[in-house]
């Protein structure tokens, strides 16, 4: 028995030593993964084709790196700066003809792209023609297609397009956005092609651009890995870039207290796992520009509310049902709780950051449940109570919002009943899919845009793209003076005039909601203190980190 | 009936069985929702939608799409991940490696420990290393995975910083070529010590928290089946006529107790495979748990029906090879007579 003991024990000891020595071996130095930066992404990508991804998903953090447009935004500010384009086009340089319908673009002479092929204004041509030709539904070729009349190649290096009407936001919404990346004409070509209606596989899983990054490797569901391009035109990276995806949102967390993460995806509910974290930088400058809101469906199919919903199809037809709803959140609580404070309160129309902001306009901002009751009474539903469901993703900030609603409407009057139907996303988004849509009120977020006119044409113009999914016109005051004036300022070109005309809808669009926006979330993002030259861009697609920038 | 015949009559309804388990996954993953949910987008309009839906076949009648997907599955081709924008049959075996690698290293720490765990409990009934080993085992089918995980993962990769996260180390896995996808067999036929400590190091959490909750069942079940064997006349006649009592454990009441002990391992390799969803998620192993679990929270139904059939076909597979075990051990197991 002693000498099993003793045997025991003398395996044990070796084992020990054996790892003790093997092990490899934990870096004491500060910096973990020196050279590299690893970034642990929230999600996915679908496609790295800029002509199929989708506004706000995965694939857009990594064409953000790899693939140039011809403009882009400035790191520190929102104004455009030169990239692929050698100026930004004004009337003033004779980019921009006096009638606003032609654009000339000036480009970079000398440019490669990561295959060795040469940039040229074909290329340019042929990225845009592509995607319109393609036209993919998953995409967004819908902003180059709704404005883009036609494009020339003036020549090797002089690009030019023409619009359909004159578009104030072409500059800030359309050439800087995805969907405009310039792709290797060479590298398509010998790789499937162009064809309409149809992703190409090649593209959808590669890369070939002009950025400051080369794509290396993708491996589905672990990581996408990026090298430094030497031979980029402007300033090179200094880091080598691995993008960690998905996981649990705990382990992003754990991952970057124990520097294995330089940068993780974060919202604000993060901030109470990573205060005091040692080495660890909260980032928490500015507001995204996605105001979370909530939807009224004002073209609900009769009979198809879910069970358990009692108001009828026309509930929220009247101004005065949406005003209530408006008074009863408690935007304190969202702001305080979910939030943890950062962020800010915001009609959505005009978000804080953008052009037409207008800091005097009417927002709502406070819990008035004293003018909530009034209006509820006034369209006759205080008496006899009502039962709506929202519909909302589950596990996010989305949720929680609707709780918030849940709790303040419940609290005003025991017989209203708001029912939260958190489901994944998935299913949320196949809810959506059956149009006209069969819940009366939904969350989520905004896209995010650089214009002003991108809000209001998608978010309150009653032929816009919810403006007609949610049947806006069976429920405005008076829906061609709201039509009138989005569509002026989106034409108008001089700043003031444009200005005033925002400053006009808001006031309207205050009186007459059809959202309920909880609130414009703030930048919460973490790194490790390691990392310099961290900045971050709300305008840039989320998280809106531009990785060429950074060092350790 | 010969054991021969029972294969082959096993094997001979296999096909049907196959068929219709593909109907029935066919069936419930169209019920779950829309099979392009990862391309919709809550801003899409019905004509977005309806184009998307003819491109991948489904403005077809179901059992058209039924067909289709079947012949499809048959030539070899699963459908389009959407979630991992590359046709299906090309990344899943490069997940499924990385799950069976996972499996496998979980199958041997539980079956060594468990085996060995229930033989020692077993053989001192109602002793302190019988209670001892009770605890260690009620805790093991006991702790959440997710729990147990991200508390290891706390410890030794977060704060003592001596274990790894991921499957390896990007580099070293870029040194060696991957024919198997197997990272260690890899890392064997390259010769690459450095690449095969890397596969081991990356394997020691994730194998000890799948392992250990099935390590608890095995234990358990072999400690039941052998204090029963050790209370068999057999056992009694052994030891009147002398046997030494380490021969008597090993030769003759292990060897028995191991039978309902072989039916039990057999599903656990059932729950590990469904065990590695969770810790892939929490070890971000790249393996197919985790992919699958992605696929359905957005929707990729390519992905998911592929899934779902393989590991349905798996258990079919699994449990007639159990059978024939459980019936090769113990010859008072009728064949279908």
């Amino acid at each position: 028995m002693n000498n099993s003991i003793s045997k025991k024990g003398i395996l044990t000891l070796l084992a020990s030593a054996f790892f003790a020595f093997t092990a490899p071996v934990v870096s004491l130095a500060n910096v973990k993964n020196p050279g590299l930066l690893v970034h642990a992404a929230d999600d996915e990508a679908t496609t790295l084709d800029p002509a199929q991804v989708e506004p706000g998903e995965g694939g857009e953090t990594i064409i953000l790196q790899v693939y140039d447009r011809l403009l882009d935004i400035d790191p520190y500010s929102p104004n455009l700066v030169p990239s692929l384009a050698t100026e930004v086009p004004t009337v003033g340089n004779g980019g921009i003809s006096s009638d606003g319908l032609t654009y000339t673009f000036k480009l970079r002479e000398g440019v490669t792209f990561h295959d060795g092929t040469g940039f040229t204004a074909d290329d340019v041509k042929f990225s845009w023609d592509r995607a319109m030709e393609m036209d993919l539904p998953e995409g967004n070729a819908g902003a180059l297609s709704d404005v883009v009349a036609s494009t020339e190649v003036v020549d090797d290096y002089t690009f030019r397009a023409t619009l359909s009407e004159p578009v104030a936001d072409f500059l800030n919404s359309v050439v800087v956005s995805m969907v405009s990346s310039i792709v290797s004409q060479d590298a398509v070509e010998a790789n499937g092609g162009v064809e309409a209606g149809v992703p190409n596989e090649f593209m959808a899983g590669n890369m070939v651009g002009t950025g400051p990054y080369k794509f290396v490797v993708w491996n589905r569901n672990e990581n996408v890995q990026l090298e430094v391009n030497d031979s980029y035109w402007g300033e090179n990276a200094k880091l080598d870039v691995r993008i960690e995806i998905g996981g649990d949102p705990d382990v992003r967390v754990l991952g970057l207290r124990a520097g294995e993460f330089d940068t993780v995806e974060t919202d604000p509910s993060f901030v109470a796992d990573l205060e005091g974290a040692d080495g660890v930088t909260i980032y928490t400058g500015g507001l995204l520009l996605e105001p979370l809101h909530i939807g009224f469906n004002l073209n609900i199919p009769e009979g198809s509310l879910p069970d358990g919903d009692t108001i009828p199809e026309d509930f929220f037809h009247d101004p005065r049902i949406r005003q209530a709803f408006n008074h009863a959140f408690h935007y304190e609580a969202f702001l305080n709780g979910p939030l943890a404070g950062y962020g800010a309160f915001n009609p959505h129309y005009t978000p804080i950051g953008i052009f037409g902001h207008d800091p005097s306009a009417s927002v709502y901002s406070k819990q008035n449940y004293a003018e909530a009751e009034r209006l509820f009474k006034e369209a006759g539903v205080w008496d006899e109570g009502f039962s709506v469901s929202v519909i909302t993703e589950e596990g996010n900030l989305f949720a929680l919002m609707c709780l918030v609603l849940k709790d303040s409407i419940e609290k005003l009057n025991p017989k209203f009943r708001i029912n939260v139907l958190a489901v994944a996303e998935a299913v949320f988004d196949d809810a959506h899919a059956q149009n006209p849509l069969e819940y009366a009120m939904w969350a989520k977020n905004a896209d995010p845009a650089a214009d002003p006119n991108f809000y209001m044409q998608a978010y309150q113009h009653p032929d816009g793209e919810w403006g007609e999914v949610h049947g806006f016109a069976n429920g405005y005051k008076d829906a061609d003076k709201v039509a009138e004036l989005i569509d002026a300022a989106a034409v108008e070109l001089n700043p003031d005039k444009r200005a005033a005309l925002y400053k006009e809808l808001n006031e309207i669009l205050y009186n007459d909601p059809m959202w309920l926006i909880g609130a414009q979330e703030g930048v919460v993002m973490a790194h490790r203190d390691w990392l310099k030259g961290f900045v971050q861009n709300p305008l840039w697609p989320r998280p809106s980190l531009k990785f060429s920038l950074f060092d350790k | 009936m010969q054991l021969r015949d029972y294969i082959l009559r096993r094997l001979m309804v296999l096909p049907f069985l196959i068929i219709g388990v593909s109907i029935v996954v066919f069936t419930l993953t169209r019920v779950g929702g829309s099979p392009i949910g990862i391309y919709l987008s809550h801003e899409m309009t019905p004509d977005e939608v309806l184009e998307i839906e003819q491109r991948f076949g489904l403005d077809k009648p179901v059992w058209v799409q039924y067909l289709q997907w079947a012949k499809g599955v048959l030539s070899g081709d699963f459908g389009w991940s959407g979630i991992s924008a590359a046709p299906v049959a090309d990344v899943f075996p490069l997940k499924l490696a990385a799950t069976m690698e996972l499996a496998a290293a979980s199958g041997l720490v539980a079956l060594f420990l468990g085996i060995f765990l229930g033989t020692f409990a077993g053989a001192r009934r109602n002793r302190a290393p019988d209670h001892i080993t009770r605890i260690v085992a009620v805790s093991g089918a006991s702790l959440p995975q997710f729990w147990f995980g991200i508390l290891l993962l706390i410890v030794f990769w977060a704060n003592l910083g001596i274990a790894p996260i991921g499957r390896s180390d990007a580099t070293v896995f870029a040194s060696i070529n991957h024919p198997t996808g197997l990272y260690t067999l890899d890392a064997i036929l390259a010769g690459s010590p450095r690449a095969f400590w890397d596969a081991i190091w990356h394997l020691m959490l994730p194998a000890i928290t799948l392992g250990y909750g099935a390590t608890a069942i095995i234990a358990r079940m072999m400690r039941s089946a052998l204090v029963e064997e050790l209370q068999q006349d057999y056992v009694d006649a052994a030891r009147a006529k002398g046997l030494a009592e380490k021969l008597v454990l090993k030769k003759h009441a292990r060897r028995n107790a191991l039978v309902p002990t072989i039916t039990v391992i057999g599903l656990t390799f059932g729950f590990l495979l469904q065990g590695t969803i969770t810790v892939e998620i929490i070890y971000r192993w790249p393996g197919l748990g985790r992919w699958m679990a992605a696929s359905v929270v957005r929707g990729d139904q390519g992905t998911l029906m592929t899934y779902v059939l393989f590991t349905s076909v798996l258990f079919l597979i699994v449990n007639l090879i159990v059978d024939v075990v459980y019936a090769n051990l113990d010859r008072r197991v009728t064949l279908g007579k």
